[in-house]
């Protein structure tokens, strides 16, 4: 015979009651006036600790009995295990679960990191070209419309990549009046390049960053930032919380570095092969990345999208071969109209 | 059947916190270890298990309190939230560019401001659903709390006057956390009695005009000594600039990331002692007695804990917390737990979604 205290679970009275456990049931009793039959397959276990042992009812909610530490032993038999880390991982014990919850992790984390290289070449380039012009559209004011410009500006795009400006799936190049040193490669073919970035650099620099851009819309490396930033990017910030905070966040997508330098080894093929310079993108990015050291502003969003540092520039250095004939990118006044672009005529919108 | 418990028994506060942090430990422990191993899906789990532990050892005049939310609902909660939430915020994520690369900056600017606005009345939501969830989940003598108000029209006031206290410089904003305290609680229940909320930002606004009224007095005093050495070392007027630059850089530097959120730490202390005086649960009356220092105390404690123990010390943020709001509490009063009868509001089936999408699950 145990005593307790019992709450219904309809009223906050705490009942004093008398417990016996027999025959899997449980019968209380309080002073002799009232008694209560339990089928204790119906008990379970809500605590055990310092303020005594704790069970609840399943079928009825709030109903609470509340027995001394000591009765414990007597009736722990009658009782099944309490929860404890959660259903399975009581099932299958923490040591286990743990083993099994990294490895699955890893994995996912492992497939998270992999597959979006080995999924973007087989999506089909119209679907990412329709996911392109929804997220690019046509810049409106922000497109330098200078034809000759533009004009010059696709001919630099053609001498780096004879043939990648034609066709349904060609790259599409603009010019954007952005204060701004950067360029950046978008979903679709789309390759921007902003103002200063052509006011500011040398036309064979240019070819070089252009060359780089090529290379990661050609390597198929925008359509698996695409997919690595919705896929891992997106699940690691649901289960780490916080998606309000981060909702604000536009579609920023960032290379992994084994991409960066792919696409510079064959921005260095495409410019030899055109028989560019790559030195005046050697003193670019050396350039860039002293500033990067002195912590200046300009250029600060390109070396942020292009992480930089004297590696890059020496791999473009390196690639100069004194005894090769070079002839510059563009002629003088293709250059002219390429410095330009974002030169309107007055009165022109 | 008519008894009824007093409080104000033991030592005399009616509530206090039993726990100790050796007896939490393995569940501090195991808590972070299967969230490493569960890419952090656990955490929902964990958060159970914590506030299991927590409310047990919370005795509240005769008998402990008592946490029945899993972390299945809590899980599940999230997931519903995400699912309605996913396709809003991919909209917002693809139209905003969209129409910055067309050149459309003013549609732009304002479907960010519809954005920003629709963050805000969800947070507000949030945070009274939160509150809903964790009452219906609260037991103490076989009964439970809740609400049966949805929330949606607090999410409206919410963003009404949070609207309001930007367009006056956050003037107004005392009045406006104090009427939403009064709004959430006056809609909160226990078992069938209700909870009643009369606070009033008065006492309050002279600790808020601290919030502007320190940092500006700061730059003043400091501005007085500036002009008063520059007066003294006429002679040393070569090291002036620089030295006149690095001063006010300091100046501003303290100003901003000490001033500004002491005063402000100095005004959520005495908030929260008025807002526990003026809130009523039938006969109970509540107390809370945390002053600025020793909140101030709370934060930095987690801070250096979580830096001694090379971030561990985190899984202890929340007991810590915990602990400090029941040992500040004070409960007076009556029950007549003859009288106290079981809820008859709907427990909200979301838990704790809105709150984790929102993070504002914290306050």
């Amino acid at each position: 015979m145990i005593t307790g205290k019992l709450y219904d679970g309809h009223s906050a009275y705490p009942h004093e009651v008398t417990a016996v456990f027999a025959d899997s049931r449980l019968t209380l009793t309080q002073d002799g006036e009232w008694s209560e039959e339990v089928d204790v397959s119906t008990l379970k276990r809500i605590d055990s600790g310092p303020n005594g042992i704790r069970l609840g009812r399943m079928d009825v909610p709030g109903w609470r009995l509340v027995l001394s530490e000591d009765a414990a032993r007597d009736i722990d038999h009658w009782l099944g295990r309490t929860e404890r880390y959660g259903r399975w991982i009581d099932r299958i014990g923490l040591v286990p679960a743990a083993i099994v919850g990294g490895v699955i992790t890893i994995l996912v984390l492992g497939a998270g990191y992999v597959a979006p290289h080995w999924i973007a070449p087989h999506v089909p380039m119209s679907w990412e070209r329709n996911v392109g012009s929804a997220i690019v559209g046509d810049f409106g004011d922000l497109k330098c419309r200078n034809a000759e410009g533009q004009r010059a500006l696709e001919t630099l795009v053609e001498r780096i990549a004879p043939g990648a400006t034609k066709g349904p799936d060609g790259i599409k190049v603009a010019a954007l009046d952005v204060p701004v040193f950067n360029a950046a490669a978008l979903p679709g073919g789309y390759i921007v390049v902003f103002k200063p970035a052509i006011t500011e650099s040398d036309t064979d620099a240019l070819a070089g960053i252009l060359a780089h851009e090529v290379a990661h819309v050609r390597r198929r490396h925008v359509t698996e930032a695409l997919i690595r930033e919705l896929g891992i990017g997106a699940l690691i910030r649901l289960f780490a919380g916080d998606i309000g905070a981060n909702a604000e966040q536009v579609v920023a997508l960032s290379y992994t570095r084994g991409n960066e330098s792919e696409a510079d080894s064959d921005a260095i093929a495409m410019l030899r092969s055109a028989h560019i310079s790559p030195k005046p993108t050697a003193e670019l990015f050396a350039h860039l990345s002293k500033e990067q050291k002195e912590g200046k502003g300009f250029g600060a969003e390109f070396l942020q999208s292009h992480p930089l540092s004297m590696n890059r520039a020496e791999k473009f250095a390196a690639a100069f071969d004194p005894n090769s004939h070079y002839s510059p990118a563009l002629t003088r006044d293709q250059s002219d109209a390429l410095f330009n672009i974002c030169w309107k005529r007055p009165g022109q919108r | 059947m008519h008894a009824s418990s007093e409080a104000a028994a033991g030592d005399g506060r009616g509530v206090e916190f039993n726990g100790n942090w050796r007896e939490y430990l393995p569940i501090a422990a195991t808590n972070a270890l299967l969230i490493i191993c569960t890419l952090g899906i656990y955490r929902f789990w964990a958060a159970a298990r914590q506030r299991r532990y927590l409310w047990s050892r919370t005795h509240v005049i005769d008998d402990c309190l008592e946490w029945t939310g899993t972390g299945k609902e809590m899980f599940f909660g999230f997931l519903i939230v995400i699912a309605v939430l996913a396709p809003f915020f991919l909209f917002f994520q693809f139209l905003f560019p969209a129409l910055v690369a067309r050149g459309m900056g003013v549609a732009a600017g304002g479907i960010l401001l519809l954005f920003y606005l629709a963050l805000i009345y969800l947070g507000g939501f949030a945070r009274f659903r939160a509150l809903r969830y964790r009452l219906s989940r609260s037991w103490w003598h076989g009964i439970r709390g809740g609400s049966d108000d949805p929330g949606w029209s607090y999410g409206g006031k919410y963003l009404g006057r949070y609207f309001l206290s930007f367009m006056t410089w956050f003037i107004v904003f005392p009045w406006a956390v104090t009427q939403l305290w009064n709004d959430r609680w006056d809609r909160m229940s226990f078992g069938q009695v209700e909870f009643r909320s009369d606070l009033d930002a008065e006492g309050l606004k002279w600790r808020w005009a601290l919030v502007y009224l320190v940092p500006i007095g700061a730059l003043f005093v400091a501005g007085i000594i500036g002009v008063g050495l520059l007066g003294l070392g006429g002679d040393q007027i070569a090291a002036g600039p620089a030295a006149g630059l690095g001063a006010t850089l300091l100046l501003l530097l303290v100003v901003f990331y000490l001033a500004i959120p002491l005063m402000t730490l100095h005004w959520f202390a005495g908030f929260y002692r008025k807002a526990a005086e003026a809130t009523k649960l039938g006969d109970l009356e509540f107390r809370f007695d945390a002053t600025t220092l020793q909140w101030l105390g709370l934060f930095l404690g987690n801070v250096a804990l979580a830096v001694v123990t090379l971030g561990f010390g985190l899984t202890y943020w929340g007991y810590r917390n915990w602990a400090f709001m029941v040992r500040h509490l004070h409960i007076y009063g009556t029950v007549d737990v003859g009288d106290l009868a079981q809820s008859r509001t709907r427990a909200p089936v979301e838990a704790e979604g809105w709150a984790d999408a929102f993070d504002v699950g914290a306050i």
